[in-house]
């Protein structure tokens, strides 16, 4: 455990470098949240109106929340750095290594991610304090929660898109892939909580790895309930156990089919 | 003891084939066609414990390949490997505490941090308690001569002082090989031969056993005792250096001014390799004709000049890599 902190650290200390290109990223989530402000400013009548159970106040900290978790994951980045690992033969110059290469880019992604996370996060609430004016009522542990909550949020997608990564090891290219998976956690989580989608929908997103990725920790921060939040959780520990799994069936049958040409 | 034990050692790619142009291209989705290559043939060696050995061969013969079999990072698809008698695909994992590794193209340093922080990180990835890392440090600083660079950002360094850290890196934690790839490569002469010695230095204190690719042939002549070429995947030699010039460097160079033109043309063992007006260069394969014959052609009256030479090694080894 002690080297794939070391590793964390490393990318951290790394990641300071790049701090100016952080806050010029936050430009792109500054335009995003105030298209969604705008949005259901037009939507909502007024501000006691609940649409599918959800205030304006609660919709635009939900947008501000899961905006939050996909910034700080930066899957498209991720998804790139391993089928460019795999295809370049980069992959080989950390297999000899003694670390598991999955432990080795979950830690140094997240190590990369801290920087991405402070930021973000303060950014985010000064945002939604400044145009929205109220903050989510929250008590010491639902704080406790919703942080926890959203750590492993953090840290599952970055697992899924790792799996995904993976996948080059298989085929040419696993980019398309990640792009499937994007989308669908763009508009079904995202961008809009799963109430808003038909029953179906819901009930299929509720059992996918959407609900613990985005969906759980913003529904947690704008309407927040201890049954709800141990559900939650307890989702995310079993999504957090089904993710190493796959990735390590995947690593270990898809390594064995390695060719690194070259050099 | 052999640290080293490959027997038969072969491994095949599938290379995808595609047709030329726009509807190549279009067919190559439909109908994949692949062709199956041969990147190692049955090659079988064996390493000793502190040997420092050269493993040459001209591009695509399959000594990347073999290495990444070495270190287990590619599976063989026949024949055995033992490194420091463990099997590198079954335990890479305990195989990497063991050996270490440095690629010349290739940095594994982080470019953002000091030669001491990466020390620092290497040590912590191999397990070694902090305090030992600190003594470690101390030791390679006092090697390699680091002290005015260690506190540098690694992107701020020159190739030859990275490569220095690199090779420094790759020591923290005392591997009993050191597979080293090219590590001169880029280099200018001066740093070229202060990483030699660092290598020769490093393998006399350390013992470390050296297993060295290398297009450069000062590289392997000065630091190499045992010469492995491989070529189209096939071990076409493996030989003492020693061995290797004594029965290879059976040709002399004889470069003549003379007073008077001769007409070496036809005479057997010797090979005109350049002729202009009256000076000559002239290749003699000493196994037909000894050097007293080739005096007794011309008459020493006539000789302004001469200079005799052997065939550079880089000749000797390009021959054998064609087949000669």
């Amino acid at each position: 455990m002690r080297k794939y902190l070391f590793i964390f650290k490393a990318e951290l200390m790394s990641a300071l470098q790049y701090v100016a290109n952080i806050l010029l990223h936050m430009i792109t989530y500054f335009i995003v949240i105030i298209i969604f402000f705008y949005l259901w400013n037009y939507i909502y009548d007024d501000p006691t109106q609940l649409i599918n159970g959800y205030s304006k106040t609660q919709m635009i900290w939900y947008v501000i929340i899961t905006e939050i978790i996909w910034n700080i994951v930066s899957g498209r980045k991720l998804c790139r750095r391993i089928c460019d690992d795999v295809k370049s033969g980069n992959i080989a110059y950390n297999m000899n290594k003694p670390y598991n290469y999955i432990g080795y880019i979950l830690s140094s992604h997240l190590g990369e991610g801290i920087i991405k996370s402070l930021i973000y996060i303060t950014f985010g609430i000064i945002l939604g304090r400044v145009f929205l004016g109220a903050f989510p009522t929250l008590n010491v542990l639902s704080i406790v929660l919703v942080i926890l909550s959203l750590i492993l949020a953090v840290v599952i997608d970055t697992l899924f898109i790792i799996f995904i990564g993976l996948f080059s090891l298989y085929i040419e290219d696993a980019n398309p892939l990640f792009w499937l998976y994007s989308k669908l956690i763009l508009i079904l989580g995202t961008m809009f909580p799963i109430e808003f989608f038909p029953e179906v929908i819901q009930k299929i997103t509720t059992v996918s790895p959407i609900y613990v990725i985005c969906y759980g920790p913003a529904k947690l921060f704008v309407d927040f309930n201890l049954n709800n939040a141990l559900n939650i959780i307890a989702f995310q520990f079993i999504y957090l156990a089904v993710a190493f799994g796959l990735c390590g069936v995947l690593y270990a049958k898809g390594v064995k089919k390695l060719n690194v040409n070259g050099g | 003891m052999a640290v080293i034990e490959v027997k038969n050692l072969g491994k095949n790619f599938n290379v995808k084939l595609k047709e030329k142009g726009f509807m190549g291209s279009m067919k190559s989705v439909f109908q994949p066609s692949y062709k199956r290559v041969e990147a190692v043939k049955g090659v079988s060696f064996e390493v000793q414990e502190g040997e420092v050995i050269a493993f040459i061969g001209p591009n695509g013969a399959g000594k990347s390949t073999t290495i990444k079999m070495l270190t287990g990072i590619l599976y063989p698809d026949g024949g055995n490997v033992k490194v420091l008698g463990i099997d590198p695909t079954r335990q890479r994992k305990k195989l990497a505490y063991e050996i270490g590794t440095v690629f010349g193209q290739k940095e594994q340093l982080w470019m953002h941090l000091t030669p001491y922080d990466n020390f620092k990180f290497f040590g912590a990835i191999y397990d070694i308690p902090a305090e030992e890392v600190e003594k470690r440090i101390s030791e390679l600083n006092d090697i390699f001569e680091l002290q005015d660079i260690m506190n540098t950002p690694v992107r701020n360094l020159s190739l030859g002082q990275r490569i220095r850290c690199e090779i420094a890196a790759s020591l923290i934690h005392r591997p009993k090989i050191l597979f080293l790839d090219e590590p001169t490569i880029g280099l200018d002469p001066v740093v070229k031969d202060n990483i030699r010695k660092l290598i020769k230095k490093m393998n006399k204190e350390y013992k470390t056993t050296i297993f060295l690719t290398s297009h450069d042939v000062s590289d392997i002549e000065k630091l190499c005792k045992r010469v492995i070429i491989v070529n189209k995947g096939t071990l076409v030699l493996d030989d003492t250096m020693e061995n290797l010039k004594y029965h290879y460097l059976n040709k002399k160079i004889v470069e003549l001014k003379l007073a008077q033109k001769i007409d070496f043309s036809n005479v057997d063992g010797i090979k005109v390799l350049k002729q202009k007006d009256k000076s000559i260069k002239l290749e003699v394969d000493l196994k037909k004709k000894s050097l007293s014959d080739v005096w007794k052609l011309i008459n020493p009256d006539d000789i302004i000049d001469v200079n005799i030479s052997n065939t550079p090694l880089e000749e000797i080894i390009s021959d054998i890599y064609k087949g000669g």
